[in-house]
């Protein structure tokens, strides 16, 4: 009864996802959710057409900026929209929708300013490297920002718009994620972790923009850069 | 205590980098957090502790095997450097937060209106 009150905007950051952003996007509408904002990411395959063709919004950075820059035009898209609730999901298919259920609940029941979606509560199917650079990544985000959670690089988040109007990040790319903790804990901002189910197939593994081993460490240079400049 | 050239140099570079910080975090210039400071401080505070107090390196020199009067000459070479990437850093930051900012506003213009 909530839910169909309050309007909630689902945020799709893609870059180069032409393959599968429609099967994302349609998706997440069986699953009952109408409100869709794509930001194609300079891709430059046809991503921002397939998704235009699904009849949902979309928004094109003219050169690919990061999937941290992606998700806050996402968010800001979404504020305009006038939305109550913000969801984000990775574009490449990994996050079920059915999952953003359970990510609105505690804001729409007004418990939560933030909700993380957590691969780690629910690491089935996660390949074992990925579960030691999450908690290597949870310990850095930790040490520098101050927060403890056990999956700090999720990117299937939920937002209330109160949250969205507080939090303001400078990360571009994946640093990101993590900024978005310092800000819960900059503004003392109620937040709570969902387990979460990933589908890690081979198209998302295969992609080189996902967050690697190398991308991790320029995660952490980037955070620790961040502190110190 | 005799002051050389070099120890006034990197103090004075040192002092002006922890002041420009504090001038940010009381301003509440976008993106400045106390950890920020407190990192900026400890970082440039340590560099000007070195500096005036080279005889607090020994026991580092004496570990690594490096001593006498050429690591004068190192140090501050590598601190012009380090001042130098330094600053580089904080202008591409700069550049690359601005570029991300116009081609968001750029993107949303449709929406703005």
């Amino acid at each position: 009864m909530e839910e169909k009150s309050k309007k909630i905007i689902i945020v799709i950051p893609a870059y180069n996802e032409e393959k599968i952003i429609q099967n994302v996007i349609m998706e997440i509408k069986s699953a009952g959710y109408e409100n869709l904002v794509v930001v194609d990411d300079g891709s430059t395959d046809q991503t921002q057409k397939i998704a235009q063709k699904t009849g949902i919004k979309t928004f094109r950075h003219k050169i690919n900026r990061g999937k941290g820059a992606a998700t806050k035009t996402g968010i800001e898209a979404a504020k305009l929209l006038g939305a109550d609730v913000i969801v984000t999901i990775d574009g490449d298919g990994q996050h079920d929708p059915q999952d953003i259920r359970n990510l609105t609940q505690p804001i729409l029941a007004g418990n939560c300013d933030v909700v993380l979606g957590s691969r780690l509560r629910n690491p089935q199917g996660m390949p074992w490297y990925k579960i030691i650079q999450n908690k290597i990544g949870n310990i850095f985000t930790w040490y520098l920002f101050g927060l403890w959670v056990t999956d700090s690089q999720s990117g299937f988040r939920a937002y209330s718009r109160r949250a969205a109007e507080v939090i303001n990040t400078h990360g571009d790319r994946y640093e990101y994620d993590s900024e978005v903790l310092r800000e819960i804990y900059i503004y003392k901002l109620k937040f709570k972790e969902v387990p979460i189910q990933v589908r890690y197939t081979e198209y998302s593994m295969g992609k080189t923009e996902k967050q690697g081993f190398l991308n991790g460490v320029k995660t952490v240079y980037k955070m620790v850069w961040k502190l110190i400049h | 205590m005799k002051i050389y050239v070099y120890q006034v140099i990197v103090s004075a570079v040192a002092l002006a980098m922890i002041s420009q910080g504090v001038k940010n975090y009381v301003r509440g210039k976008s993106g400045q957090t106390l950890l920020k400071l407190g990192t900026r401080i400890v970082v440039w505070g340590g560099m000007m502790l070195i500096a005036i107090f080279p005889q607090a390196t020994n026991i580092l020199a004496g570990l690594i095997g490096l001593q006498g009067n050429i690591n004068a000459v190192i140090l501050s070479g590598f601190l012009l450097i380090f001042l130098m990437i330094f600053k580089l850093l904080s202008a591409i930051e700069r550049l690359e937060q601005n570029i991300s900012e116009l081609t968001r506003k750029e993107s949303l213009k449709d929406l703005d209106k």
